[in-house]
């Protein structure tokens, strides 16, 4: 009896399937597209700010190149130093800033039109990956450029008596001020910079 | 006949396709690099904190003894370190739950925002050591500033020797972001 009510269970099921499939095959793929149609909303949005925030941060980098590398400062007068004159390839770190934003602005110029496709097509990980991958190297490139001469910055403001270095902003002031002001912008960059990952690696998700 | 259904529906059982094996086997490697970083940002902050070094004679300089606390972005180094080695001890047990369960979304995603962040604090101490290292190591004719490296010659070794597992550690940390965006991109 068991058989036969199971039998009966199995046509019936089978009948139902086959009837049924088409249903359920369609109902996930209809929730499913639904559900790809709004979060491919958020994705878009993110590709969208993506955007929006990489070219905050080519102006950020792009300040700081210029500022550093147009400071130079000739003191009118004669100091107890052998040199009353500075530039900023006085120092091999501010050298590397310069070259380090100039790389990174221009990786942020050849970023956008990745970021473009982004938006276009918001579901395609392929751009979105690379972009993060560069991304996350460029960090690392922009904080070391940036750090390295925020301590140069610092050793010019304070000096150090225990090494005997001199604190050069007292004679070259305007030279420390865009010098300072440089430092700024590549640390905004920095910080533009980390949301551009976060936001990238959010969007990644596959869902 | 539910299971041969659900198999009808096309469901395949958990934990044996290849993208699954794949994403345990970047979880285990993310555990190991996060290992390695431990031992290269402690190495780091220890060689750098326990340097002093005490000249026997007396030179031109005013001082001769060398800490590393005479230099406030040492200081920053040793401090910078040492949050980043602590960090990743914590970060331990968060990657052995990535390797238990590698479809944790949420986790990932909040693993590589501290690991970004934690990689911007490693570089920048890093880097600021590294601008003074070179500075102690050739000083600068321009500022009037004194290479200390020729008088304070084990100190100076110290310090340079220090960078290296920092760097080492960035070199990680960049390899765990990009892992764990993989591991996010591939479910």
């Amino acid at each position: 009896m068991q058989n036969s009510e199971s039998t009966t269970i199995n046509v019936a099921e089978t009948k139902k399937e086959t009837k049924g499939k088409a249903p359920l095959l369609a109902a996930p793929m209809a929730t499913s597209s639904a559900v790809v149609e709004t979060k491919g909303g958020y994705k878009k949005g993110i590709a969208i700010f993506d955007f929006i925030l990489r070219l905050c941060a080519i102006a950020a980098t792009l300040a700081a190149t210029v500022a550093m590398g147009t400071t130079e400062q000739t003191l009118p007068f004669f100091t107890q130093f052998f040199q009353f004159q500075a530039s900023y390839d006085d120092f091999l770190t501010f050298q590397f800033f310069v070259i380090a934003n100039a790389i990174v602005t221009g990786y942020l110029v050849l970023s956008i039109p990745f970021s473009i496709v982004c938006i276009v097509r918001p579901h395609a990980t392929g751009p979105r990956l690379l972009l993060i991958i560069f991304d996350i190297v460029m960090v690392a490139l922009a904080t070391a450029a940036a750090s390295s001469a925020a301590a140069i910055v610092y050793l010019a403001h304070n000096g150090n008596s225990s090494a005997n270095w001199n604190a050069i902003c007292q004679q070259f002031t305007d030279f420390c001020q865009s010098v300072s002001g440089a430092v700024v912008g590549s640390f905004v960059a920095v910080v533009i910079f980390v949301f551009l990952v976060v936001l990238s690696a959010f969007a990644l998700r596959k869902n | 006949m539910k299971a041969s259904g659900a198999l009808e529906l096309g469901e395949a059982p958990k934990g044996s396709t290849p993208k699954s094996v794949a994403n345990r086997g970047i979880s285990i490697l993310d555990f190991i690099l996060r290992l390695i970083a431990i031992i290269g940002t402690l190495g780091s902050a220890i060689a750098m904190g326990t340097t002093d070094e005490t000249l026997p004679f007396v030179t031109q300089f005013n001082r001769f003894r060398a800490k590393y606390d005479d230099l406030p972005m040492f200081t920053f180094f040793v401090v910078a370190n040492s949050i980043v080695s602590a960090y990743l001890v914590l970060s331990l047990a968060l990657s052995i739950f990535h390797i238990l369960r590698s479809g944790a979304k949420g986790s990932r995603i909040i693993l590589i925002f501290f690991d970004t962040a934690m990689l911007v604090l490693l570089t920048a101490g890093a880097s600021a050591a590294a601008a003074i290292v070179y500075l102690a190591h050739k000083g600068n004719a321009k500022a009037n500033w004194f290479a200390i490296c020729q008088q304070f010659n084990s100190f100076c070794e110290r310090i340079s020797g220090a960078l290296i597992g920092s760097f080492g550690g960035i070199l990680v940390f960049v390899l765990l972001i990009l892992l764990s965006a993989v591991a996010l991109s591939r479910r």
